[in-house]
């Protein structure tokens, strides 16, 4: 079941408001230990702590006091408290996208440039391979960078997605200059008309400071139109480090999460989206080139709480 | 990070607060709740490591000397390590050779760089290695771990057109045996074996049927949340772990994931990884670790005291 775990939470959740509410009006005392219950199980659908004490903050504000008319659809009002606080947090930067449109649109000197960053093994070379798979079967071929110049079998991999995709690849050897491949990807499809360019780096940790300087010079000469972070939805609590760390080193315009056919519990799209104030765009449901799904805060939101909405009428 | 800095705070709080000392535990106890579940700790075993600490808390008189809030500490600690196979270091000698070791783990945890680690430290113990490479999914895979081995300097296997990883894995260490390796990894893909992946797990019990590994090891990423316990009981449940490895330690994650991949599976960690290197790999430390995971690394000093 599709964050089964969130949605349990959440539940539980509304069961235990409801039942103070239906006899009297909720006091902060009331919440208090509901609200504490409620952070533990969103801590376990992998919330990070801080973003689930937000959520915590958020409801607390909404429900203290709240006078709900007698007979009233009470549930109805806790759930949609709860759809509020949960949307708030995952649309704050929120805005659609159509990457396809405004390839397209590029005039052939200047074509779109999507710079993929991330902590290592999250899924960004694969992710890339995605992303080319959508602009081509919408008519409009990228050309991809292997601007991974460090990491082993990292070049064969991306060349190899490359010739089975049918879009051209520009790489460069083993410990050259991954700026350098990035130049030589824009020149070659200004030179040949292509209207976008999906840069491949290769994965660091945020903690470590020379190749964050490195992913800067990148994004210097990439001057890229988006930069997208790529997280794996399998992470925990560092999502927020993560998220916050590569925000501040190279800024990030959108996020990626990958994995999310793990059966995830669900809870890092909330972390990424809280801690950064970034929209996430696409979802990685697969291994394969078709399993990449946009992301909408809204229907997340409608999702996780779709069974809850139904019951409460 | 709330709950990590803020347990060192927490404890500094402990040791200086005064009042009942059952309320002072109940705070405390919160606290730790608190720095567990941030560490990526598996929620119900945080409950139940807790209910320990409080009760031999409120029961255990310190030694002479020692405060009751510094004894609190203490038992915390303790308990901790303990979970995490206590002060003696895992063995990382095979018992004999040939000995075979399978990687597993989800996609990405790091697998491929940890067999190149892996050859290169038992090379330095002056085994013979050879790896093979039976991850017939991800493109470049072959690639990726002969580039290993040759830096290394160990032997390789691998069949770059073949998709049938059993096969390989099989032929591989038949052959490696031959070559007169001591020491035989082998790297399989990536899984995590749920919904559409059910097949992947199917493969992975049968790359084990056919080479019968010595050591089943599976590959955690320090950053994993709290999808570890199941994960690592269903691959558990597929092939039984012998041992666990955590990627990724030189980042910002604590590593709480691991230590529900520990409960899950009963197996002990024997190294973690420390960075992209072949050579950044350590024998796990399990005091070390929970130093860590607390977010209190210099609290060695106070402990030797007592
Ligand atoms: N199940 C699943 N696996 C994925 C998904 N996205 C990526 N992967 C797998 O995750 C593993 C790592 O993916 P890569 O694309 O190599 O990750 P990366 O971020 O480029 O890794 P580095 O360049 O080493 O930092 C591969 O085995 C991918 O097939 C996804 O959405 N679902
Ligand atoms: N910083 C750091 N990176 C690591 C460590 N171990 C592995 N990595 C990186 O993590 C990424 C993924 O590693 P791989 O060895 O390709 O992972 P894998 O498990 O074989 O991946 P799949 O075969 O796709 O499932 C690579 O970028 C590695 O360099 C570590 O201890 N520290
Ligand atoms: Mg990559
Ligand atoms: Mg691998």
């Amino acid at each position: 079941m599709v964050f089964g775990k969130l949605k349990k939470a959440l539940k539980k959740f509304v069961d235990n408001v409801t039942e103070v509410v239906a006899t009297k009006e909720i006091s902060e005392e009331d919440l208090e230990p509901i609200l504490e219950e409620l952070v533990i199980s969103l801590a376990e659908s992998d919330v990070a702590f801080e973003v689930a004490e937000e959520i915590a903050a958020k409801l607390r504000e909404k429900l203290v006091g709240s006078k709900i008319p007698r007979f009233s659809n009470l549930r109805g009002h806790v759930i949609k408290a709860l759809e509020d606080s949960i949307t708030e947090v995952l649309s704050r930067g929120y805005r659609k996208l159509d990457l396809v449109a405004e390839a397209a649109k590029r005039s052939p000197d200047n074509p779109l440039r999507i710079v993929f960053f991330g902590v290592n093994g999250v899924g960004k070379t694969t992710t890339i391979a995605k992303f080319a798979y959508m602009f081509r079967s919408h008519g409009v071929t990228p050309v991809i960078a292997a601007a991974d110049t460090y990491r082993a079998g990292a070049q064969e991999q991306l060349r190899k997605h490359a010739e089975k995709l049918g879009v051209p690849f520009i790489g460069g050897r083993y410990g050259a200059d991954p700026a350098s491949v990035v130049y030589d990807a824009i020149e070659y499809a200004r030179a040949r008309g292509y209207r976008v360019v999906l840069i491949d780096t290769a994965g660091r940790l945020h903690t470590d400071k020379d190749l964050m300087e490195e992913l800067r010079k990148i994004t210097r000469v990439a001057k890229p139109d988006y930069r997208a972070l790529v997280v794996d939805s399998l992470t925990g609590n560092d999502a927020v480090d993560q998220a916050r760390f590569f925000d501040e080193a190279v800024g990030i315009d959108f996020i990626i999460l990958t994995k999310v056919d793990a059966d995830v519990k669900g809870g890092t799209a909330l972390s990424v989206a809280a801690a950064t104030g970034k929209p996430i765009l696409f979802i990685g449901v697969g291994q394969g080139y078709e399993d990449l799904e946009p992301f909408e805060p809204r229907r997340y939101a409608e999702k996780i709480l779709a069974d809850l909405k139904q019951e409460a009428g | 990070m709330p709950g990590l800095d803020d347990l060192r705070k927490a404890v500094g709080k402990l040791l200086k607060r005064s009042g009942p000392y059952e309320a002072i535990v109940k705070e405390y106890i919160r606290d730790i709740q608190r720095a567990l579940i941030s560490a990526d700790v598996n929620v119900r075993l945080v409950f139940e490591l807790t209910k320990r600490i409080r009760e031999r808390a409120l029961k255990e008189q310190p030694p002479p000397g020692v405060s009751r809030r510094e004894w609190l500490v203490k038992v915390t600690y303790e308990e901790l390590v303990k979970l995490f196979g206590g002060d003696t270091e895992p063995e990382v000698k095979p018992p004999y050779t040939p000995y075979v070791i399978m990687m597993v783990g989800v996609q990405g945890s790091g697998k491929t760089t940890t067999v190149g680690k892996l050859a290169k430290f038992y090379r330095s113990m002056g085994y013979r290695v050879g790896v093979v490479a039976a991850d017939t999914y991800r493109p470049g895979a072959y690639e990726q771990l002969q580039q290993l081995a040759n830096r290394v300097g160990a032997m390789f296997y691998g069949e770059p057109g073949s998709k049938d990883a059993v096969a390989i894995a099989r032929k591989g260490v038949e052959e490696l045996k031959k070559r007169g390796a001591d020491i035989i990894i082998v790297d399989t893909a990536g899984r995590h074996g749920y919904g559409e992946e059910e097949a992947l797990l199917e493969e992975m019990r049968r790359i084990a049927e056919a080479i019968s590994p010595d050591e089943v090891m599976l590959v955690i990423d320090a950053a994993m949340g709290q999808k570890s316990y199941d994960l690592a009981k269903r691959f558990h449940e597929a092939t039984p772990i012998g041992s666990i490895v955590v990627t990724k330690m030189d980042g910002t994650a604590k590593g709480g994931g691991a230590l529900s991949a520990v409960a899950a599976t009963g197996a002990r960690i024997k190294f973690i990884g420390t960075g992209e290197d072949v050579d950044e790999l350590e024998v796990f430390r399990p005091r070390r670790f929970v130093a860590r995971l607390l977010g209190m690394g210099d609290l060695e000093s106070l402990l030797e005291r007592i």
